[in-house]
């Protein structure tokens, strides 16, 4: 390795491998010694890759080792009162859930009973106990140099797999809540989701990570679903951790022909939100939609870094991302389409708009495009800028203060995103959190409305 | 649509029209690099003792520094060791009218279709004739020095205007800037030097034609234009070289520094030789160019028509330091067979309400790859600054590549930026359209493709869209008939 790519990586802070020894023969599975060797061997596997600096182009905007690389520890202990998750419950009175506290699996919040025989939802720590060598599969992945991915599969252990044989539809949705209880103890914890889509078959499912105390914790997650023909997955995630918490996740997903995958991301708090989807785009008829919201103040910093993968003909992806970013908030967007030969009459779009609203924020994107193939469309279009000095004219010549009209701008940018996800009580719930966090709140009607 | 495509096809795949070899005795030192080359080249040209240090320092960088591995261009590695770092044609001494230059290389010339003294009559263009990395001539002189504008050789201008030449040679470019500009700045053996006195605005277009003729060299120019308060230059720069089997190394260092109110207007026809269809051979174009917008409502313009070497690796840049400066960037880069381009630009918004405009146009045929890579970026102190990017691409043949790599970061709120990028292949209904209305497939083509590139090719000076036409072995305005 040369000098200069050795400066993308630092080395991680001597603790995650302590944390590791000393949590290693209480991870579930860890009477199966492939699983145990397979953890040691990731674990050494991070060491040696290292935790990766601005130096790496993947993460050029993000400073995550020095957000990151701090001693954490595995699976601390908390009891949460129910009114303090009550809120999070999402997903309607016949939603089926997983809830988990700094990794642990609470059954007296989680059902996934009544379900129809072709399906299963099982928590990962069960089938890392029932069916260790379907994790092995998984664990065994190649990372692909992210050490991250390598953190995962030394410590996961929460988490969900899910299955659901061919033309299976699941008519409620599954929430999957993650809790963060940060306290004294810096909490870290590595969940995986597996999910398989048998052909034709529907899920809509929500996943939460929400972070319940402020202080400094870590969430390193790992997402993988396949979906076969004809699947549909909607997919809401609300990602609402608490100051000075950091959150890691990377989601991988394989559409079969004619699937549809729809992917809706609100960033709306955390010290560092850096989320990753990578799709791959398998067969012709796929409808891909890719959308997320961003609202980084105080510090915070939200990364969304985005792959779609041309690699068949006659698909669509489109991909919206938006971000408002207030006084010291930062939002970096890594997006690229990928057109691989012969993909062709490939449809992809990408738009990205950020709305700056503070003079020590900062935007920076990176919107790629790659194209193997002549017969394609592909466009992406970005900016950056306050709100429109017209638009603030328009709402002040009628009578509105400018607090007010600067207001109702916001919330109609950010807004839209909220239409966006697929479940209605998500879509509460970011409102509310939408609200407050944009200074002038949600407009009254909506409010009323809501 | 078959016939369609082959149109453009015979036309991107045109033979090379200028590989031909100049027969002329030439003066040259053997392969290899170090600091006691530096200094015999520094030598031979009667260089200032800062100047003879300033390249061994800059030698001294590029021995630590290692070629970056973020460019989408793959080439073999290059043997350093194995180019000969100085190689002009030998003549006794400048000749001191344009009737004392050798035949053989005014013959090239007059292969090339811009004969140096029809050039000078009917165009009305001066003209800097560099051989192998040494001017051979320079027209027109007498006239811009009546106005005081200095159009030289980068070794005269040493010699002559010393002072300016050290004020502001590397203040754009440092010679640490990267791999390829410590090289130059160690081994550069001439170039162009431009200085515009305040207040004049250059009546003629100046022109810089480059030309590589030894094999087993490279060919490291310099140009430095600076424009002083209030004045303007337009300058325009060509190129080719002969087909060979080798790859050669062409690692130009271009810095423009425009004072107060000052413009310039920096135009390129790049044709070196692109290698033959199976990628052998062709110049590897890796040149750092870059302009400084040091006074407040200066500007810079870089206009490119990008068609040759086998790889080209350059991003024209802006720093827009004065208030109110404005930066522009307009391109066209074709790429065809084995050829490689990964090139862009750079804005830097420093000065309060500076503008920038990207306009960058890629035509990828064959088994090319083209690929467009830019930063914007505003500083905190960039308080309305202000930018558009566009860049399209259009894809002939199901074998090649396009890609987009734009890097936007803002930190100022009062910015406005905007980037929009497109990728496609020639719009069957635009086709179909015009068929429709009796114009031949050749010309609907024609007509498609101009559109494609007509904000860029509008960017040229019409003096240098003629010569444009001549240079390029395709037309895009007449790619048919």
């Amino acid at each position: 390795m040369s000098v200069a790519a050795n400066r993308r990586r630092v080395d991680p802070d001597p603790a995650f491998a302590r944390a590791f020894e000393e949590a290693a023969s209480r991870l579930p599975g860890a009477r199966f010694p492939e699983l145990a060797t397979a953890r040691e061997r990731a674990i050494a596997r991070f060491v040696e890759l290292g935790i990766p600096t601005q130096r790496d182009e993947a993460w050029k905007f993000t400073p995550v080792a020095r957000l990151v690389n701090r001693p954490h520890a595995v699976r601390p202990p908390s009891e949460p009162p129910l009114e303090r998750v009550l809120p999070h419950l999402l997903g309607g009175p016949k939603a089926r859930r997983l809830v988990f506290v700094n990794g642990v699996l609470q059954p007296q919040w989680s059902h996934v009973g009544g379900l129809p025989e072709r399906a299963s939802i099982e928590s990962l720590a069960r089938v890392l106990e029932t069916r260790p060598t379907a994790v092995l599969e998984e664990l065994a992945e190649p990372d692909q140099g992210r050490s991250f991915t390598a953190l995962n599969a030394a410590l996961t252990d929460c988490g969900a797999w899910i299955e659901l044989s061919p033309g299976t539809e699941l008519a409620d949705p599954v929430q999957l809540l993650f809790l963060t209880v940060a306290g004294a103890s810096a909490p870290m914890s590595h969940p995986r989701i597996v999910l398989r889509l048998g052909a034709g078959a529907r899920l809509a499912l929500i996943e939460s990570h929400v972070g319940l105390e402020p202080g400094p914790a870590l969430t390193n997650l790992v997402f993988g679903a396949r979906l076969q023909e004809g699947a549909t997955l909607a997919h809401d995630r609300l990602l609402f951790q608490a100051a000075e918490a950091a959150f890691v996740g990377r989601a991988e997903v394989h559409l079969g022909g004619a699937s549809r995958y729809e992917q809706t991301t609100l960033a709306l708090g955390g010290a560092l939100l850096r989320s990753e989807s990578e799709v791959s785009i398998e067969g012709g008829e796929v409808e891909c939609r890719l959308c997320g919201l961003a609202v980084p103040r105080e510090g915070e910093h939200v990364d969304t870094f985005v792959r779609v993968h041309h690699r068949a003909p006659a698909s669509h992806s489109d991909q919206l991302f938006k971000s408002v970013v207030e006084e010291r908030g930062h939002h970096a967007f890594a997006g690229k389409i990928f057109v691989h030969p012969g993909a062709q009459r490939t449809n992809a779009y990408q738009k990205n708009e950020n709305l700056l609203l503070a003079e020590d924020g900062e935007v920076d994107v990176k919107p790629e495009l790659e194209i193997y193939a002549d017969d394609v469309k592909c466009s992406h279009g970005a900016t950056c800028s306050e709100l429109d000095p017209s638009a603030l004219f328009y709402l002040r010549a009628r009578g509105l203060d400018a607090a007010t009209a600067r207001g109702l701008l916001t919330w109609a940018f950010a807004a839209e995103l909220l239409g966006r996800l697929a479940d209605p009580s998500a879509r509460a719930a970011a409102r509310r959190a939408l609200a407050a966090r944009l200074p002038a709140g949600a407009p009254a009607d909506e409010e009323a409305a809501a | 649509m078959a016939t369609a495509l082959d149109t453009v096809k015979d036309y991107t795949e045109a033979e090379y029209k200028y590989g031909f070899v100049t027969p002329v005795e030439e003066d040259r030192f053997p392969p290899g690099l170090d600091e006691d080359v530096v200094r015999r080249l520094s030598a031979k040209k009667g260089e200032p003792d800062w100047l003879t240090e300033w390249r061994v320092a800059a030698l001294r960088r590029f021995f630590a520094m290692e070629i970056p591995d973020w460019q989408k261009v793959r080439f073999h590695p290059i043997d350093f060791q194995a180019i000969s770092y100085y190689a002009a044609p030998r003549q006794k001494e400048r000749p001191r009218s344009l009737d004392e230059i050798d035949p053989e290389i005014r013959r090239t010339y007059d292969k090339l279709g811009i004969p140096i003294r029809e050039q000078e009559v009917l165009a009305g263009v001066a003209v800097d004739y560099v051989f192998d990395s040494v001017s051979v001539a320079t027209t027109f002189k007498r006239k811009l020095e009546e106005l005081g504008v200095v159009f030289c050789s980068m070794s005269e201008a040493v010699r002559e205007h010393g002072e300016l030449v050290r004020r502001y040679l590397g203040s754009v470019v440092p010679p640490g800037d990267n791999i390829f500009a410590a090289l130059n700045s160690a081994v550069f053996s001439d170039g162009s030097f431009v200085y515009v006195p305040k207040g004049v605005r250059c009546p003629m277009e100046l022109s810089t034609y480059f030309r590589i003729n030894a094999a087993g060299t490279g060919q490291f120019e310099r140009t430095l234009i600076v424009a002083d308060e209030g004045s303007y230059v337009s300058y325009l720069e060509g190129c080719t070289a002969p087909m060979r089997d080798e790859n050669q190394l062409h690692a130009a260092v271009v810095e423009l520094v425009a004072l107060d109110d000052a413009e310039i207007k920096y135009s390129t026809v790049q044709n070196w030789y692109p290698g033959d269809k199976e990628g052998r051979g062709g110049i590897y174009n890796f040149v750092t160019k870059r302009g400084a917008c040091r006074g407040k409502r200066s500007k810079i313009s870089w206009t490119q028509v990008e068609t040759g070497s086998a790889i080209t690796w350059k991003y024209p840049s802006c720093i827009l330091q004065g208030d109110d400066s404005v930066g522009e960037f307009y391109s066209v880069a074709v790429t065809n067979n084995r050829q490689q381009a990964d090139t862009g630009t750079k804005m830097i918004h420093i000065g309060k309400r500076t503008r920038s405009r990207i306009v960058s146009k890629g035509i990828s045929a064959g088994h090319s790859d083209n690929t467009y890579r830019g930063l914007v970026r505003i500083l905190r102190s960039a308080e309305g600054a202000r930018n558009h990017t566009q860049c399209d691409s259009m894809l002939i043949g199901d074998r090649c590549g396009a890609h987009t790599v734009p890097y936007i970061e803002v930190k100022n709120r009062t910015a406005q930026c905007e980037h929009e990028a497109t990728t496609s292949k020639i719009s069957e209904d635009q086709l179909f359209y015009c068929r429709q209305r009796g114009i031949s497939e050749e010309d609907a083509v024609a007509l498609i493709v101009n559109g494609f590139c007509r904000e860029v090719m509008n960017e040229l000076p019409m003096e240098f869209a003629v010569e444009a036409k001549k240079l390029l072995g395709i037309s895009l305005e007449g790619s048919v008939g």
